[in-house]
């Protein structure tokens, strides 16, 4: 039984003629143990995905089985049930609570399990000293450098020892130290055996993954094993992209997507579907072509 | 259960003293309706107390005998019938062989003016028979009151008046003159704290002369505006009331130009005076205590708008929306619990100082002390929880992308 089963599941909102589709009818299964890196342009779907994922949002059609358990249209009490007990959140903008200190913000998911205040206040100590921040433990989050305010946020996801960790960008507000920081964390987090979904924009940073889904407009792209410690083989391709775009690009409005290289060499797990986006993006690319030619 | 209201008292503990001037206001909303309530039922509580203690004190065996009009302010009398009363000496003498009667005890106006260390040109001045003090049952101050075996010509004062027209703190004894007389300050009466048996009539500005010093003042009976009957015991105050009404119309010669209130009915005026004021205090009360809900409710509405971001953390991490809703409810529950208390406080403080320093003797009522904080209380989480309500039915991904 895997853990969680994404099957046809869309998103919609708006109605008639405006409607959006944010989730275009996903397919994915993930194993417990599995830590997933879910990369992918912003608007391709990713953080709708992790909601849906994380029980903050319901699918529109499909099915969601978390657990063996459809879960897809349950009550908004036994969600948030759930998101207590199974799921642990890690923001991008950590989200801690600026007047509570950091015990208090690590103990907050325990207040609505109901434990007594110095249950709450022992295993969040725990947790700080998990990540590192026992000395930190009455400071509040305005006294904190960024890299530790998200180790204070990831030690609050962790309180409730979740099966599932769901961190939509977690690094995205830090510099490369601290992403290191708390990526090693997560790392450390995911050996001993929590399923970790991620997202993120830094190829780099697939390393920790053990999977790397690639997202564009609200389907999954691209769906690859990768080893830990290895960047992953599309991701590298975007990597390697980045230096492509040109000033004259950014002002065209040229995304790093559209020119990925043409003599690609992996075949994409699912099948590309030909739209105009996509022409348009190879005929970019063949004048680039030509210009390099002249 | 014990440990999650525990929790939650806490956070509401720390919002409130996160957000500390708007708690203080919204709590200084909840202290001042109740406080308000409660104050202003004492007071009604004790102007009731003492009109009532007027009723009762003068007795459910004394009758009224009135002229069929009502007294006139503007004639100055204060007294009905004004001066141009319809009862004269011989209503008096046949009230007086009515069976069941045991003293009737004439009031006359007599205008005039009074001449002591000060002049006081038109005052109410009132002349009686010395049984009146057997009606009134109010006590005299100085001296006593005029007896029928006086010598010179006496007079006994109300209080106001008494300081109007001497100078002397001690009026006992002084004299003053009144149309070319002279009269001795007999006695002075006690404060009277409401006019016996009618509104109209300021007692504590009226001077007392004996009706028989009257009648040599004006050289005839003075006319008779209203008569106090006792009557006997053991006789059914409203036949004796009945027969007196028939004795005094026959003598008029069959003209119904007299009333005669027994004593249920002497009340009435001040009765329904009493129920208006219970009225008005219930409406204050329930309009402070709506005001302070209302209070409530918008404090908690900002409260919520200010912190969507947060609602939306917290359901993202697990908590139902019935525990945000309980949150927020405590947080109501908690603000409104000590304002109740502290607005209790302030009542009692300003009822000691209005007892203190006015001549309002306010009674605190025990009942409305329990219920006014308790209303509030009930009345701040009844609105606290629709903004609770709002908060807790939020979309925690729109809420969590609201900055």
């Amino acid at each position: 039984m895997s853990l969680i089963e994404l099957k046809d599941v869309s998103k919609l909102y708006g109605f008639g003629d405006a409607t959006s589709v944010a989730l275009d009818e996903v397919n994915l299964t993930i194993e417990s143990g599995e830590c997933v890196a879910v990369m992918g342009p912003s608007g391709s779907g990713k953080s709708t995905l992790m909601n849906m994922i994380g029980l903050l949002d319901h699918p529109t059609h499909g099915d969601y089985v978390l657990n063996g358990k459809r879960v897809s249209h349950i009550s908004v009490t036994r969600r948030a049930k759930i998101r207590r007990d199974k799921i642990g959140f890690i923001f991008q903008s950590f989200n801690l609570l600026g007047r509570l200190t950091a015990l208090e913000n690590v103990a907050l998911p325990l207040l609505y399990k109901g434990f007594p205040t110095s249950k709450r206040n022992h295993i969040a100590r725990t947790m700080l000293e998990r990540v590192g921040l026992h000395d930190r433990t009455y400071y509040y989050p305005r006294q904190l450098s960024g890299g530790q305010t998200q180790c204070v946020a990831i030690a609050r996801a962790l309180v409730n020892s979740p099966e599932i960790i769901i961190a939509d960008e977690p690094t995205g507000n830090l510099d490369t130290e601290s992403s290191r920081l708390v990526m090693e964390l997560l790392g450390e987090i995911h050996k001993s055996g929590n399923t970790i979904i991620f997202v993120t924009h830094n190829p780099e940073l697939t390393r920790y993954a053990t999977r790397v889904v690639y997202m564009q407009d609200g389907a999954i792209k691209y769906d690859e094993q990768t080893k830990l410690g290895e960047v992953g083989t599309y991701a590298r391709k975007v990597m390697y992209a980045v230096p492509d775009t040109t000033e004259e690009d950014d002002l065209a409005g040229v995304s790093v997507l559209m020119k990925v290289r043409k003599d690609d060499t992996v075949k994409p797990s699912t099948k590309r579907k030909r739209t105009p986006a996509r022409r348009k993006a190879r005929l970019t690319r063949s004048e680039d072509g030509r210009k390099a030619q002249s | 259960m014990s440990s999650l209201r525990k929790g939650y008292l806490h956070l509401a503990m720390q919002s409130i003293r996160t957000s500390r001037t708007r708690s203080f206001m919204t709590m200084l909303g909840i202290v001042i309706s109740v406080a308000s309530v409660i104050v202003v039922v004492a007071i009604g509580q004790g102007v009731r107390q003492q009109i009532g203690n007027q009723a009762a004190r003068y007795g459910q065996d004394v009758l009224l005998v009135r002229p069929n009009q009502a007294g006139n302010e503007l004639t100055g009398s204060g007294l009905p019938g004004g001066t141009g009363a319809l009862l004269n000496a011989s209503d008096l003498s046949v009230t007086r062989s009515t069976p069941g009667v045991s003293v009737a005890v004439p009031l006359s106006a007599v205008t005039g003016q009074v001449r002591g260390d000060y002049t006081i040109p038109n005052p109410l001045i009132i002349a009686t028979t010395p049984q009146l003090t057997d009606i009134l049952h109010q006590s005299i101050d100085y001296g006593g009151f005029f007896t029928a075996s006086d010598t010179e010509q006496t007079a006994v004062l109300g209080a106001d008046i008494a300081n109007r027209l001497f100078s002397d703190n001690a009026p006992l004894g002084q004299k003053f003159t009144l149309r070319g007389q002279r009269f001795v300050v007999a006695g002075v009466f006690k404060q009277f704290t409401a006019a016996p048996f009618s509104l109209e009539a300021n007692y504590n500005q009226a001077v007392f002369i004996p009706y028989d010093a009257a009648q040599n003042l004006l050289g005839t009976a003075p006319q008779i505006n209203e008569m106090f009957v006792k009557i006997k015991p053991g006789n059914n105050p409203n036949e004796v009331a009945r027969a007196l009404q028939h004795a005094i119309t026959d003598a008029h010669g069959g003209t119904n130009d007299i009333v005669v209130l027994p004593p249920g009915a002497k009340g009435s005026n001040s009765d329904q005076t009493l129920h208006l004021l219970t009225l008005m205090t219930v409406g204050v009360a329930i309009i402070a205590l709506l005001l302070g809900g209302v209070g409530i409710m918008n404090m908690m509405l900002v409260s919520v708008a200010e912190r969507i971001h947060e609602i939306g953390l917290r359901k993202a991490i697990g908590a139902t929306d019935r525990q945000i809703m309980r949150q927020f409810v405590t947080e109501a529950f908690a603000i409104s619990f000590v304002g109740s208390f502290i607005g209790l406080l302030v009542s009692f403080a300003a009822i000691g100082l209005l007892r203190l320093y006015t001549s309002l003797q306010p009674v605190i009522v025990w009942e409305v002390a329990a219920l006014a904080p308790l209303i509030a209380i009930a009345a701040g989480v009844f609105f606290g929880a629709i903004p609770a309500m709002k908060a807790a039915r939020m979309d925690p991904i729109e809420a969590l992308r609201h900055e």
